[in-house]
């Protein structure tokens, strides 16, 4: 009977549907399986070129920063402070190349900004710790005392002969160095656990990166923007700049020189260089590729290369700031209100302009549209 | 009124009953996958701040266990929906439970939610419950097989109105000419299996954009004619299963492929419940004869009025934007519940800056301290949310202190793929501007097409 087919088709149809729709969800999802359908070259490439290679760079600068505190507490001199002070300089730059990618492994590791770089560093609980309290490392409370910030305290904060003295005579000596050892071997620990995760022979969480295409929530490339973003607007507009130079809130004073990152080794503008070239890595690793396939013109030039002048420029006005930044903004630079507006200008673009033109929504709730 | 008028003379109820289960199971099912997601708590426990309705600022959420509890009944009253046990109470319930959850935040305005909501109350005024129900099984005397042609085909009408305003607000130059927003969003989609590596080439997001214009334009009348009814159908599958892989649009296409089925003959759905007999081996009920609801002689009288007023709205009021001066996609004035869907990939980022008049600081505000990311995302593309912020954060620091704040935004916005630009009057104290009903919002700059 003609009626019983028609609904045959429908219930058929209806049920095809349902398989194809199902298929594709989780095509998105799976952490093993073949990549269904074509590759995202672009994916490949920030997974396998620019990802884990930066977190190998600090995997590698973690464990010589441990190494280095372990030579130090076994012996501390002005030698080995030195030595202990560049190793930490070097890890604290290359961890400016991994803040960008705070998705998948580095949160479930707690590789994050919140434990790694929460700055100004909470010399209170420091201390506590130093004289003996118990605590968790990454416990509730703990999050500012710890990371390279406190790392930062710890061994740049009073000059190296005080330093020395208090990792040598001082009452809380051992304490000090007991702290600091902690210190160490949390972020190499955390380092090592994201690399391991990431490779191949480990959780394997490239393959996943590569396998999640499309720009849809939980997408390899939405999480990257997100993180990306985030690390841009958050991080280095708000935290390293904004809230120094006095933006926010209407009790702070005006001014707040000493909330600068890395206030004590003054390593500041060093590290915001570091930031930026990573953001110019990032966006030159595919993104760009991305950008341009979208055909977004700014005026005369095409939104991609817009892009890259901007970042091109914002790193130009970051290089001339002043040395050590916190003096500068006591002093009310010039060039850190500069750099300021550049940064504002870098934030629309990326926000705004490289996500519309990648098709991805800055949030980071998996939502249904319409 | 005669028997023989083609709203009132009497149809099988079948249709009406298959509505009621399809939508009853489609609503239970979103309403569980809405909880099980965690969005209860991300959207209404969570947040610290919500963007009311105008003429709703009084709702509020009310913490987790009211919100679950919200929620629990919501999914409880489409199961009851669905089978048809205590079906008044329980359409009359979700509706109610539904609306206020709708109220609360325009960050989760969705017309798919819309949509739920006017089906859920006409659900309220037909009696589908009546036939194929367990309030049949425990009242036989609820039974009826025939019903007024006008509680089908309001059902029909609804969704007719639908199709065709998602049709016309199609009919853009972004859209037809330029093929966006599709021409962004379909490239993102080229690792698909079959189709992906089709979705690169710019005929596609042509031939995608014009297709579904037409489609929404067509699929109406289609559907309500007898012999192209199966086509129509083949034809509202294929579109709505394109935009389920396509697209992140939840439980939207099957809400649509489940209620289109309305459109198919009164024999269709008597056989789609025989089946459903089969399945859950319910035996056919002994009496055959045919039997009528009986409406209350006032309901009967006043219902055609109420219809034509609800029509006439429903009809109108996707069209209020034509009283807006400005481009509709830039200022958003009229867009909402105006099944204007997926028109347009728009981002904006918001600098707000908060004056204390008696001093003369000025300072910035981090809108994370107020705002979930979600909730910033869609406000710094809506003006009416701009707007609800600033009131916020007027009020935030009235608390704070200081007496008469002065709130400015700096707020860049890109539409389809062109570059940002100012959004809003950045030297406009929204602090002082007031909401209105309807009211054009001149402070919105506007929107030039370079």
């Amino acid at each position: 009977m003609i009626r019983k087919k028609i609904l045959k088709t429908v219930t058929g149809i209806f049920v095809t549907a349902m398989i194809l729709i199902s298929c594709s969800k989780s095509g998105n999802k799976t952490n093993t399986g073949p990549p269904s359908g074509d590759t995202d070259t672009v994916l490949v490439n920030l997974g396998t070129n620019i990802i884990v290679p930066a977190y190998q760079q600090l995997a590698s600068a973690t464990a010589s920063l441990d190494a280095a505190v372990t030579t130090f507490n076994a012996g501390p001199s002005l030698n080995t402070l030195n030595d202990l002070q560049t190793a930490f300089k070097n890890a604290y730059k290359a961890w400016a190349g991994c803040s960008e990618f705070e998705f998948g492994p580095a949160t479930d590791l707690f590789l994050t900004t919140h434990f790694i770089n929460s700055f100004p560093t909470d010399t209170v609980t420091i201390k506590n710790n130093v004289g003996g309290v118990t605590y968790a490392i990454d416990g509730i409370g703990n999050y500012a005392a710890q990371g390279f910030p406190a790392l930062d305290y710890l061994i740049f904060a009073y000059g190296n002969d005080v330093t020395l003295a208090r990792f040598t005579s001082d009452a809380k000596a051992a304490g000090a160095k007991a702290y600091m050892a902690v210190l160490s071997a949390s972020i190499k620990t955390k380092a090592a656990g994201v690399v391991n995760a990431w490779s191949k022979t480990g959780g394997n969480y490239l393959t996943t990166f590569i396998n999640g295409t499309g720009v849809d929530a939980g997408s390899s490339l939405s999480l990257l923007a997100n993180a990306y973003i985030q690390d841009f607007d958050v991080n280095l507009q708000n935290f390293k700049i904004g809230i120094p130079i006095g933006m926010y809130g209407p009790s702070v004073l005006p001014i707040a020189p000493a909330k600068v990152e890395a206030y004590y080794s003054g390593l500041s503008v060093q590290l915001l260089v570091a930031q930026v070239q990573a953001y110019q890595k990032i966006y030159l690793g595919g993104l760009n590729e991305k950008v341009a396939a979208s055909k977004v013109q700014n005026g005369s030039v095409s939104l991609d290369a817009a892009i890259q002048t901007e970042l091109s420029t914002l790193l130009s006005k970051i290089q001339a700031l002043p040395d050590p930044l916190s003096a500068g903004i006591q002093q009310n630079d010039p060039s850190i209100g500069d750099a300021y507006t550049e940064i504002r200008k870098t934030t629309v673009l990326l926000k705004v302009d490289m996500s519309s033109a990648l098709g991805i929504k800055i949030s980071f709730q998996d939502d249904d549209g319409d | 009124m005669t028997a023989t008028n083609y709203f009132t003379r009497y149809r099988h109820i079948a249709p009406l009953a298959v509505f009621r289960i399809m939508f009853g199971a489609v609503l239970f099912i979103s309403t569980c996958r809405f909880i099980a997601k965690g969005w209860v708590r991300d959207f209404y426990i969570k947040p610290a701040f919500h963007f009311p309705f105008i003429g709703f600022e009084w709702i509020h959420p009310h913490g987790a266990v009211f919100m679950y509890t919200l929620y629990a009944l919501m999914a409880l009253s489409a199961l009851l929906v669905c089978l048809g046990l205590y079906y008044r109470i329980a359409t009359c319930l979700f509706f109610l439970c539904f609306c206020y959850a709708e109220l609360l935040d325009k960050t989760y305005y969705l017309n798919h939610y819309y949509l739920v909501t006017i089906f859920s109350f006409l659900l309220i005024l037909v009696p589908a419950n009546r036939y194929f129900s367990f309030d049949v099984l425990r009242r036989p005397s609820l039974r009826a097989t025939r019903v007024p042609a006008w509680t089908i085909l309001m059902l029909k009408y609804q969704l007719c109105i639908i199709y065709c305003c998602a049709g016309l607000s199609k009919l853009t130059s972004d859209w037809l000419l330029l093929a966006m927003p599709l021409r962004i969003w379909l490239p993102a989609k080229a690792s698909i299996p079959l189709i992906g590596p089709l979705l690169n080439h710019v005929w596609v997001a042509y031939f995608f954009s014009w297709a579904s214009a037409l489609f929404d334009l067509s699929i109406a009348f289609i559907l309500l004619n007898n012999s192209s009814r199966r086509f129509g159908y083949f034809l509202v599958i294929i579109f709505h299963v394109l935009t389920a892989i396509l697209f992140q649009i939840g439980m939207f296409p099957w809400l649509m492929m489940s209620a289109t089925l309305i459109f198919f003959s009164e024999n269709f759905h008597i056989r789609v419940i025989n089946i459903l007999r089969k399945i859950f081996s319910i035996p056919s009920p002994s009496q055959h004869e045919e039997r009528l609801p009986e409406f209350r002689p006032t309901i009967q009288r006043l219902m055609p009025g109420f219809l034509a007023c609800y029509f006439l709205f429903q009809v109108l009021f996707p069209f209020r934007f034509l009283l807006y001066p400005g481009n509709l996609l830039w200022t958003e004035e009229g867009y909402r519940f105006s099944w204007r869907v997926m028109l347009m990939e728009k981002g904006g980022t918001s600098f707000f800056f908060v004056k204390n008049g008696a001093t003369g600081r000025k300072f910035e505000v981090n809108n994370s301290d107020f705002l979930t990311p979600y909730q910033e995302r869609m406000m710094e593309t809506q003006p009416d949310m701009i707007l609800q912020y600033a009131h916020m954060l007027k009020e935030f620091y009235q608390r704070q202190g200081i007496d008469s704040p002065e709130v400015t935004v700096q707020c860049y916005v890109a539409l389809n793929g062109r570059r940002s630009r100012l959004f809003i009057d950045s030297s406009v104290n929204l602090a002082a501007e007031k909401e209105t009903w309807f009211g054009h919002k001149p402070w919105i700059l506007p929107f030039t097409n370079n």
